[in-house]
């Protein structure tokens, strides 16, 4: 398990607060660890929903990342709000708070890095049951598919770059990144700027792809 | 019902399940979402649904039979089935394989199995997501993976969850943090299990996947396999070992238990299970020639009384007969009948 808030591993030693998994230094720092301290209890838990928690984070006021301020521009979400109930309010929200706070919860998994498959063809996922517990009744065992799945992403693919809008910088630049950028991350008003920027480059192959992206969601 | 088909170690692992998340490009998630997104996501999934063979239900429209059959089917909250957040359900053939559209994603595959089989689930969900993927712009990122509506499952947008039965664990010491650290040790969550009127089911526990990225569909499987394969064993040497060493104490609570549920005429759903994991604690390892009864017969009882949507639905005086209609419902199924 680790620490919902600051992702550090937790050992023997944690505090459930409302649902959430604390270490000893975060509960120390939020101050309710004198409250609600348990030890090993696991039996005795009851697991409310995280919806509860942001009374309790915002007594915290040192957490430099509890920021009411910054927001999703497309859905009004607070940095303070995803950070308390791990709840995003669109898909924007992903570009939005992506440098900060992610990064800090995706530290829970030890990994922010997709692995999984693309879009549209399922996974070619295969059993590795071998054997049947004695007594019981196996399953008509799985085929066994030879045929490993290779992760979808190459290792050495280049991190997309954030796109900003951003007056200082040559059409250039700006048409570079976005060639480079997860298009499914990028604001709307960016893609719409890019697609302009695009065409008076003659670059049709991207303004193209822009207004797809622009398009699959206007219709979404 | 599904979970009463075979399934592998059933003795341990209730039923597998698996939910792969995803949401159409265009629309903010649930949380965030007008009345006109919610009615656009259904029509869109009502389209979509008559290509893969599935039958969409509004949860507004629901009477109480399809409430009932909906709660036994995939165990949805109470609360769920009767608010008017225009939510629905995409419904096929295949019992406890189904979407619900509007919940916490705009799309929920939902795939529960029983016993201990995820690559099954999954497999079943994963079909499922792959059309829906082919006929709709889901919101995908190279960087994140498919994006949901909560960071925790964000990338590939699966969480593998099972529901195990572990008496000789919990009764052995020290037994529950071994197994809790066992988990971990694999990114998994090992939680009691909690009914939403927040009595806690004794004996029994869900186990999670904590991590969605950093892992391919293939890898989150085989994790899933070696946790459950290392808990079944755990379980197994625990149940044995109380057996063999207390053996004249487990077969007295053996047959009292086994002779209360064959006769009583009111009793309540904590003592049921109380009772029910001293039977299955003993079905193994101890002499059961005397009673009648087996592991499906443990499991049909532990799910159905579980899963009575009366508990919640009854109100005022018809509540003070559920009690009744329970113990009937328990006498029937120890006898090996069914009433429902
Ligand atoms: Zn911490
Ligand atoms: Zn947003």
């Amino acid at each position: 398990m680790r620490c919902e808030r600051c992702g550090a591993l937790i050992g023997n030693s944690y505090v459930r607060f409302n649902g959430t998994l604390l270490c000893d230094n975060c509960a120390r720092d939020l101050k309710i660890d004198e409250i609600f301290r348990r030890q090993n209890s696991m039996l005795e838990q009851s697991f409310p929903s995280l919806s509860e928690i942001p009374s309790v984070f915002s007594l915290g006021s040192e957490l430099d990342f509890a920021n009411a301020k910054i927001r999703c521009p497309r859905c009004g979400m607070t940095l303070k709000d995803i950070d308390s109930s791990g709840q995003l309010g669109c898909i924007e929200c992903y570009n939005t708070f992506n440098e900060t706070i992610l990064k800090n919860i995706l530290k829970r998994q030890g990994s922010s890095e997709y692995l999984g498959r693309k879009p549209g063809k399922a996974a070619e996922t295969t059993s590795n049951v071998t054997e049947p517990v004695p007594g019981q009744i196996p399953d008509a065992p799985a085929a066994k598919d030879v045929s490993a799945k290779t992760p979808a992403q190459a290792a050495g693919e280049e991190k997309p770059q954030k796109v900003q809008p951003d007056a200082a910088q040559d059409d250039k630049a700006i048409l570079d990144r976005l060639r480079k950028a997860d298009l499914g991350t990028v604001p709307d008003d960016v893609l719409e700027d890019g697609m302009k920027r695009a065409a008076a480059a003659e670059d049709y192959d991207l303004a193209a792809r822009l207004r797809d992206e622009l398009k699959s969601r206007k219709e979404g | 019902m599904w979970y009463e088909n075979e399934g592998r170690n059933t003795d341990v692992v209730l039923s597998t399940k698996v939910i792969i998340n995803r949401n159409i490009k265009g629309f903010p998630f649930p949380p965030k979402m007008s009345d006109a997104d919610r009615e656009n996501v259904m029509g869109m999934a009502r389209q979509a649904a008559g290509s893969m063979g599935l039958n969409f239900v509004r949860t507004d429209e629901l009477d109480d039979n399809a409430k009932k059959d909906l709660y036994d089917q995939f165990f949805s909250g109470y609360a769920f089935l009767n608010s008017n957040a225009k939510t629905g359900y995409l419904l096929g053939k295949t019992e406890g394989l189904g979407v619900i559209i509007n919940s916490t994603d705009h799309l929920s595959i939902i795939s529960m199995v029983p016993g201990n089989d995820a690559a099954l689930a999954y497999k079943r969900a994963d079909d499922l997501a792959a059309k829906f993927e082919q006929c709709m712009d889901i919101a995908f990122s190279d960087r994140f993976g498919f994006l949901t509506s909560q960071i925790k499952t964000v990338g590939t947008g699966v969480q593998i969850m099972a529901t195990l039965a572990l008496p000789g664990i919990e009764k052995t010491q020290g037994a529950v943090q071994v197994l809790g650290q066992r988990a971990e040790k694999y990114d998994w969550q090992m939680i009691p299990m909690t009914r939403p009127d927040g009595i806690r089911e004794n004996g029994i526990y869900i186990l999670s996947n904590l991590a969605t990225l950093g892992l391919t569909e293939q890898e989150l499987i085989d994790r899933a396999a070696k946790v459950i394969d290392d808990i079944i064993k755990l379980e197994d040497s625990c149940r044995k070992n109380i057996c063999t060493k207390k053996k004249a104490v487990i077969e007295d609570q053996y047959y009292r238990a086994y002779a209360v549920l064959k006769y009583c005429r009111r009793i309540e759903v904590p003592e049921v299970l109380t009772l029910v994991n001293w039977l299955r604690l003993g079905q193994k390892y101890i002499d059961t020639s005397d009673a009648d009864i087996d592991f499906k017969t443990i499991n049909k009882l532990t799910q159905k009384v579980r899963r009575n949507y009366d508990d919640y639905a009854r109100k005022g005086a018809r509540k003070r007969d559920a009690s009744a209609e329970r113990a009937a419902l328990v006498r029937d199924i120890m006898r090996g009948g069914d009433r429902t």
